[in-house]
């Protein structure tokens, strides 16, 4: 008989205007590995954070061992051993990893200093010993997503924790990343007795990892399941609360003109190495082109060149067969070129603003939302606004909501929203999809693939094979900063992508000469 | 209206009154300690600040310095450029207008007024275009550059006013008293509430708009709340972060302005007694909204004003007033804008405790 560890009891959680959480009655058992799921906004993060002090409940208890647990800050829980990596990473930027891993309770020397070569040598061992590859002398806003968020867990296991929160760990990882995430998750239960909830929106992982899967919905609990008896229909019913039906996608014959072409383009990556190795390619309108890579190959400093906020080193760049000079953001904005960035929160938002700020951004000097040269047109601006936010499910209280207060998907939703709003006629977009619910998935693809049937080119760069086989016309592989593949979608299989990812094509040679 | 109600931060209008609050608490221990009471010291304080034609003069003609600073306080911070040397932007701004006074003394009031102005705003603003640019080319701290070119300032002009600029009528440390014309009028018999309380009305109105209601306050804020973000938009962070620089040491510069043209009609060597420091705490308090500024130096203007007839009534030392408003800036630091330099530092200690009690 399994043993309870954690009892949230009668959980409410009223924000003014949102009852995020709602008499959630939930029980994780020890050394189970628990899922929750649910649509954006269901009240996931709400609840774990409950569970981790950042929030007070309006109402419930919390119980551990048995014995009601006060938890007024993380400080509480991490006394209780509870320790959450969050869906948006609270690393500092400019510290190293290892000093990143012992901040709150560093080694010292001589009482007051931190002791660094200590901290390298802790942060080294608990690398090892959980089987992560990060180098603990480089700094954070050096790592890919991916790393840092390796570095988040660090911090945690560091901690102590003997119960992990991982809010969406795998949103941000690639399919290598998230077996690995897997396989260290894996062994923390097995081998070292740990409990661990995690939050995910991929049905398929919760059908891979977890013993038991709690679906939430509009802020309850709609149900706890052993995940033997669970699968993705049944989980997607609860979470919508009525059967989903996935249509194809409808791809509609378009032959359009080449609008955006580079040739041999050269960059490099914040500390100065060369990642983009002389890359070439040309995009059609009406065409998807997919960038399939392992993260970290360069397709992110590719998005950042293109889109100008990344200096072009060497190499060519043509919009319309014209020639650009000058790459800077404002000017490949003017050009038409959109951009749904891979990082929402450190790009695509700003979290301290509201959301019909941030539905505004590129067009504050447009007419009409603008007039007399300077004056804003808060009347244009926000009927523009109010139909964005019903047009694309936005779910919040108002315009004036601030974008930290919504849910993960929901950020994502004022990206693509504002980013398909300009129709322009190049779109440049990084994981779209990242951390969002299955519905908000499917009209996310629709959406792009509407953009697609009207004309415009896009490139879509993500770390899931699914979603770039899904969209593309065509693909292209990307391996350590140059193109090793271009394919029809349609002739290729996964398996062969996978190999050209990862620079091993010439063993599908070798064999095919076999 | 509606958008006026959604845009009001009650929680932390809340928590400013409260620690407002709390602080006047603790200044009325301080008092009982000393064996006065609190009541007769605080309505003194009161009447002194509001209670007669003349109080109220003084308290107004103390906020237009504030005012002033505390917007080009607000106006940088709030472009992510910490210009933390208003005081000697106010001390250069003064002495271009009182050079003006005393050079072109035959002009008319209605150019050589406006021309005075329009030089110190200037001056104002060069000296805090040089930090700006060597922060954006260059990304040396500007904090650290505004505040060394403070003691510059106030250096320089004390140099100036000692020697080429000394008056020959007496032992001053000052410049010759500028041309009539360029004097602002009074408006109360004995304060010195004067005309310059119209144009820093005008002046709040235009910044006032310009933050709130146009694309370029928009670029402002969002430069300030993430860099990133508004690159990736297309603005250039850069130079807004060099005009919004520029704006406030203009801002700053007509501070000091105004003290020559209406309150003291000549450069004086100490002609502020930190006026933009108290402005910049006006802005912290606001959090860099400009109504809140205008609202936050008034409160201050008032404490200022009113705790020297406190002092004259009931013999409470004046400096009680800086007591408390210490203690206010102890209870929002936290808070208020100066948060983003202050996280890591929030972090660590924090992050500490929790590390103390898990060891
Ligand atoms: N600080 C806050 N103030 C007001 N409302 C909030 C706040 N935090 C969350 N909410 C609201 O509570 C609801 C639940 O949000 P929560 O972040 O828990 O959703 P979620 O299930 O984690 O969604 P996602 O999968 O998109 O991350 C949302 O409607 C959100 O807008
Ligand atoms: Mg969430």
């Amino acid at each position: 008989m399994a043993e309870k560890l954690i009892e949230l009891k009668n959980i409410s959680k009223q924000f003014p205007g949102v009852l995020a959480n709602s008499n959630v009655n939930l029980t994780i058992n020890k050394g189970e590995i628990h899922a929750i799921i649910g649509e954006n906004g269901a009240g996931k993060t709400t609840l774990m954070n409950i569970l981790y002090g950042l929030y007070e409940p309006t109402q419930g208890e919390i119980f551990i061992d048995g014995k009601k647990a006060v938890i007024k800050s993380p400080l509480d829980a991490i006394k209780q051993g509870i320790g959450m990596v969050h869906q948006h990473f609270m690393l500092l930027p400019s510290l190293s990893v290892a000093e990143n891993v012992v901040l709150g309770s560093e080694p010292k020397k001589k009482k007051f200093f931190m002791d660094y070569d200590k901290a390298i040598e802790i942060t080294k061992n608990l690398a090892q010993k959980y089987g992560f590859k990060v180098d603990p002398r480089e700094k954070i806003e050096a790592l890919s997503v991916g790393v840092q968020q390796r570095v988040e867990i660090l911090k945690v296991l560091y901690r102590g924790a003997d119960i992990l929160i991982l809010d969406e760990p795998t949103a941000v990882l690639t399919p290598q990343e998230t077996d690995e995430l897997f396989n260290v998750i894996r062994k923390l239960v097995s081998d070292m007795n740990k409990t661990v909830i995690i939050i995910t929106h991929k049905l398929q992982e919760v059908l891979a990892i977890s013993d038991r899967v709690s679906v939430m919905r509009q802020g309850k609990l709609i149900g706890t399941l052993p995940t033997q008896q669970a699968d993705a229909k049944i989980l997607t019913e609860m979470m919508v609360g009525k059967e989903v039906l996935f249509h194809d996608l409808h791809r509609e014959k378009v032959s359009g003109e080449k609008v955006l072409e580079v040739k041999d383009i050269k960059a490099k990556d914040n500390r100065g190495l060369t990642v983009l190795n002389g890359v070439s390619f040309s995009l059609r309108a009406g065409e998807i082109l997919g960038v399939a890579g392992v993260e970290g190959n360069g397709q992110s400093e590719l998005v950042e060149v293109l889109t100008g906020l990344r200096n072009l080193e060497d190499g060519d760049y043509f919009i319309n067969g014209k020639k650009i000079t000058d790459v800077n953001p404002s000017n490949m904005r003017n050009l038409g070129i959109s951009h749904v960035p891979e990082d929402r929160l450190t790009m695509g938002l700003s979290k301290e603003a509201s959301l019909w700020e941030n539905l505004l951004m590129g067009l504050q000097h447009k007419k009409p939302f603008v007039v007399k040269k300077i004056h804003l047109n808060k009347k244009k601006i926000f009927e523009r606004t109010d139909n964005l936010i019903k047009e694309y499910d936005i779910r919040a209280i108002d315009r004036y909501m601030k974008v930290k207060k919504l849910s993960g998907g929901n950020m994502q939703k004022v990206v693509i929203a504002r980013e398909f709003s300009f129709d322009s006629p190049i779109l440049i977009i990084a994981q779209p999809t990242r951390g969002v619910d299955v519905g908000a998935t499917e009209f996310i693809h629709n959406q792009i693939m509407r953009k697609r049937n009207e004309g415009a080119a896009i490139l879509l760069v993500s770390a899931e094979l699914d979603e770039i086989m899904r969209l593309s016309d065509r693909i292209i592989t990307i391996y350590e900063g140059s193109i090793t593949g271009e394919f029809k979608n349609k002739e290729v299989t996964k398996q062969t992508l996978g190999l050209y990812m990862t620079g091993k094509q010439n063993k599908l040679k070798g064999s095919e000469d076999n | 209206m509606r958008e006026a109600m959604k845009k009001i931060n009650l929680s932390y209008i809340i928590s400013l009154a409260l620690s407002i609050f709390v602080a006047l608490i603790i200044g009325a221990l301080i008092m009982l300690i000393n064996g006065k009471s609190p009541f007769i010291g605080y309505s003194a304080l009161f009447s002194g600040a509001f209670g007669s034609k003349y109080n109220l003069a003084t308290t107004f003609a103390k906020t237009v310095p504030l005012v002033l600073t505390g917007l080009g306080t607000a106006i940088s911070f709030r472009s992510g450029i910490f210009n933390i040397g208003g005081e000697g932007q106010l001390y250069l701004g003064a002495f271009a207008a009182a050079y003006i006074g005393i050079t072109f003394t035959s002009l008319p009031f209605f150019i050589g007024i406006p021309l005075a102005i329009i030089f110190g705003a200037l001056v104002g603003g060069l000296y805090a275009f040089l930090p700006g640019i060597l922060k954006v080319k260059y990304k040396i701290d500007e904090v650290i550059t505004t505040i060394m070119l403070n003691t510059v300032a106030v250096l320089f002009t004390s140099f100036l006013v000692n020697y080429p600029f000394a008056t020959t009528q007496g032992k001053m440390n000052g410049t010759e008293i500028i041309a009539q014309s360029y004097h602002l009028r009074r408006l109360v018999k004995l304060s010195t509430l004067n005309t310059s309380i119209f144009f820093m009305s005008f002046i709040a109105i235009v910044i006032y708009y310009l933050m709130e209601k146009t694309s370029i306050g928009y670029d402002f804020k969002m430069v300030g709340q993430n860099r990133m973000f508004a690159r990736y938009g297309g603005i250039n962070d850069k130079k807004q972060m060099l005009i919004a620089m520029v704006i406030s040491g203009a801002l700053c510069g007509m501070a000091g302005v105004f003290e020559v043209l209406g309150v003291h009609y000549r450069f004086l060597q100490s002609i502020s007694p930190g006026y933009a420091w108290d402005g910049m705490l006006a802005s912290l308090m606001a959090k860099n909204n400009p109504v809140g500024v205008v609202l936050m130096a008034i409160f201050l203007g008032a404490l200022k004003t009113g705790s020297v007839s406190m002092e004259n009534a009931t013999s409470i030392p004046s400096e009680l007033v800086m007591v408390i408003q210490a203690i206010i800036v102890l209870f929002i630091a936290g808070e208020a804008g100066f948060k983003d330099k202050f996280v890591l530092l929030n972090i660590k200690r924090k992050s500490k405790k929790a590390g103390e009690t898990n060891a």
